[in-house]
């Protein structure tokens, strides 16, 4: 029995991929017991037993390794833990820095390095898609009003108005871009990325890379349909070959380990670099679903087993994102409100 | 007819839905529609389109070339046929 705690349990408006790497690993025909791993008692992971078998909460990594790894600890000597698959950017930095100390108490993981986790920031892309022979939007990076407008006039309008992390906002005019501007610096800070909007298909691909250069399989999408918040809610698989052949340049110039998604716009036979995540996306199953598991593969590369590397899934297979609902006992509730866990 | 290789690569089912496996994007056409693209895959020339419509649907010449051309020229604005 391999047990396994997944994080990113939060199936609500804006899903971490916990639930979709839990769906991969369950259909991976290894013998598991997963657990969620929270950051609020009302995460809805917590309440889907047939995922996870238990559920804790956990301290944020804002406190500190120690805390954190201390509440991993305590699940391992009380319940086992050999895997620790995480799916939130937040949690990163930690476990990255944590990740041999992890492996000496018997719990594996299969992460980036500290050095591509970094390549996430928006003003690294431009570097990034240099080295991969990829474009990106023509980029101001900004830290004041003024510079914000010049950044407007020289590109023209509409841009995208976007956290060095997180968060992008298209703006039609001056006062846009300075509402967008103002909201992203009171929630993230400086600096702020203005780019150009480019006319294209938005398409994506996640992906599984072995750290040495190669991946154990990459599947690429294109958002049919997105939420008010900008998460897919339905997509088709696609096989363009030059954001292929591009990611997996990406792959191995960076020879990135673990998890990753890679957002581009595809404009006619250009590709332009938008967004690199550290992780596996929230759309992640679509993986699992059109047999490149890749969540499971994660698991597999974690502990040192043999790998599928084949990814030949077929072009047109739809993903569809619904919401639905469960009854839960207030015994539930009550049990990871006060003891942390259930 | 030279249409590129786009046309090749996309998979039209026999109801006249089409699908484009490079950039996700769908379409629907008609019986007409379909016989055309049928026919462009195959690397049938105008004439023969021409010929097979107005045997096919019972139009005009002119109106079967018509139909060819304003056809083709959606087409190529959906960015499916090059040149032509």
């Amino acid at each position: 029995m391999i047990r396994v705690a997944v994080s990113g349990i939060n199936a609500v408006d804006n899903p971490g991929p916990g639930v979709g790497i839990a769906k991969g690993i369950r259909e991976s025909g290894l013998e598991v017991e997963i657990y969620g791993l929270a950051y609020d008692s009302m995460d809805p992971g917590i309440y889907m037993k047939w995922l996870f078998s238990r559920s804790f909460i956990m301290p944020y990594p804002s406190e500190g390794e120690e805390v954190f790894l201390q509440r991993l600890l305590y699940i391992k000597h009380n319940y086992g833990l050999d895997v620790l698959v995480s799916a939130l950017d937040a949690e990163l930095p930690l476990l990255i820095k944590a990740a041999d100390r992890l492996q000496t108490y018997g719990i594996r993981t299969f992460l980036p390095t500290y050095e591509q986790f970094k390549l996430r920031a928006k003003d690294r892309l431009p570097e990034v898609a240099e080295r991969i022979g990829v474009k990106v939007p023509e980029t101001r990076v900004v830290s004041s009003y003024e510079e914000l407008v010049k950044a407007t006039n020289d590109l023209g309008f509409p841009v995208m108005v976007k956290g060095i992390f997180y968060k992008a906002k298209k703006a039609y005019n001056v006062g846009e871009a300075t509402a967008h501007f103002n909201e992203i610096v009171s929630e993230w800070g400086y600096p702020v990325i203005v780019q150009k909007v480019v006319q294209g298909e938005e398409m994506n691909v996640v992906g599984l890379g072995d750290g040495e250069g190669g991946h154990y399989g990459l599947v690429a999408i294109k958002k049919l349909w997105i939420t008010s918040l900008g998460k897919i809610w339905t997509g088709v698989t696609v096989h363009n070959e030059n954001l292929l052949k591009a990611t997996e340049r990406f792959v191995g110039e960076f020879k990135w380990r673990g998890g990753f998604e890679f957002e581009c716009i595809v404009s006619g036979e250009d590709i332009y670099l938008i967004e690199i995540n550290p992780r596996f996306p929230a759309w992640v199953y679509f993986s699992a679903g059109v047999g490149v598991n890749l969540p499971a593969r994660l698991l597999k590369a974690a502990l040192g087993l043999d790998v599928e590397r084949d990814w030949d899934y077929e072009a047109g297979k739809l993903y569809v994102r619904y919401t639905d609902d469960l009854v839960a006992d207030m015994a539930m509730f009550q049990s990871i409100v006060l003891k942390g866990e259930v | 007819m030279k249409t590129g290789g786009k046309l090749m690569k996309l998979a039209i089912s026999d109801e006249g839905f089409i699908f484009d496996p490079e950039t996700g994007n769908s379409y629907t056409t008609n019986p007409t529609g379909l016989l055309i693209l049928r026919m462009l895959k195959e690397g049938k020339g105008e004439e023969e389109i021409v010929k097979a419509l107005t045997e096919e649907f019972g139009a005009e010449e002119e109106e079967a070339r018509r139909d060819l051309y304003d056809f083709l020229e959606q087409l190529r604005a959906y960015g499916l046929v090059e040149g032509v």
